[in-house]
């Protein structure tokens, strides 16, 4: 099978950087994020919270988020200003997940050729599924607070399948 | 001064309200909207002097809402507060007639910059 990525993806470094200036926005001098080291292909390895957004239009791909559940958790304490023992409910952690898609989703569409729409984003509570007709573009996986975080673009297969 | 925020995540309303205070902009009035058409009726029924409003919303989206609100006759001061801040779109919302577009993620900074012309 023979599988060409379509031209025009985001730079690894790029979808990094987004990533970062999202949490330092959110989280201030809590944002440290950390590389982790995770063997290719592999699939999310934890109790995880996701959420993903679509470009369609000049450019096609989709944008994922993967959080563990005590980091999704804790993130969405912050972003609500709760109390340090305050409880985020699952509708809220989905508000939350899905907001953060939300926005390095519309920084990555940014960086892409256009004109392109970015769809409403689609969150679950478990790890993320891809479609076979999707190939990964570039992915990022970090720890925050000892909390994995995964940052993924698909794009579609082209060629045969 | 009232203000309407509108956007479809509780969690981002709450966000930028708390960004207003940062900013020095926390006494105001603020009124809530989670989609388009919500602030559509507000506008009409609460008269805000500022609307701050999300582009990808369900229901009706924003640019939808400031054409509908300008197609009207309403002038009320329109900015975005959206993920998509490229040329693209600044251009797409000033066309529409919004005064500013501040880009997620964002700082107080920014949000006092782009209120100070309107507020």
């Amino acid at each position: 099978m023979t599988v060409v990525v379509s031209a025009g993806v985001p730079e690894t470094e790029d979808v990094l950087a987004i990533t970062e200036d999202v949490w330092t926005a959110l989280l201030g001098d809590d944002a440290t994020l950390v590389p982790r080291d995770v063997p290719p292909r592999s699939s999310f390895d934890a109790d995880a919270w996701s959420a993903a957004t679509t470009i369609s239009g000049g450019w096609q791909g989709v944008v994922t988020i993967e959080l563990g559940e005590a980091a999704a958790r804790r993130l969405t304490t912050r972003m609500l200003a709760l109390a340090a023992d305050g409880e985020a409910t699952d509708s809220d952690v989905a508000d939350a997940v899905g907001e953060l898609v939300n926005m390095v989703g519309g920084n990555v569409k940014g960086l892409l050729p256009g004109p392109s729409t970015l769809s409403l984003p689609a969150v679950a509570a478990g790890r993320a599924a891809f479609s076979r007709d999707t190939v990964l573009a570039c992915r990022v996986d970090l720890a925050w607070q000892d909390g994995p975080v995964r940052v993924s673009v698909h794009v579609p297969q082209e060629g045969p399948r | 001064m009232k203000i309407l925020i509108a956007d479809d995540s509780r969690v981002m309303r709450q966000i930028v309200i708390r960004t207003l205070r940062q900013a020095g902009h926390g006494g105001h009035e603020i009124i809530e909207a989670e989609n388009g058409r919500q602030a559509l009726d507000l506008v009409r029924t609460e008269a805000p002097d500022l609307v701050l409003s999300d582009w990808n919303m369900p229901e009706m989206n924003g640019i939808d809402c400031l054409s509908t609100l300008r197609a009207s006759g309403s002038t009320v001061a329109f900015g975005f507060v959206t993920s998509e801040g490229s040329e693209e779109m600044r251009q797409r919302a000033a066309s529409a007639g919004a005064a500013f577009l501040i880009a997620k993620p964002f700082t107080p900074e920014a949000f006092d910059d782009a209120l100070r012309g309107v507020i």
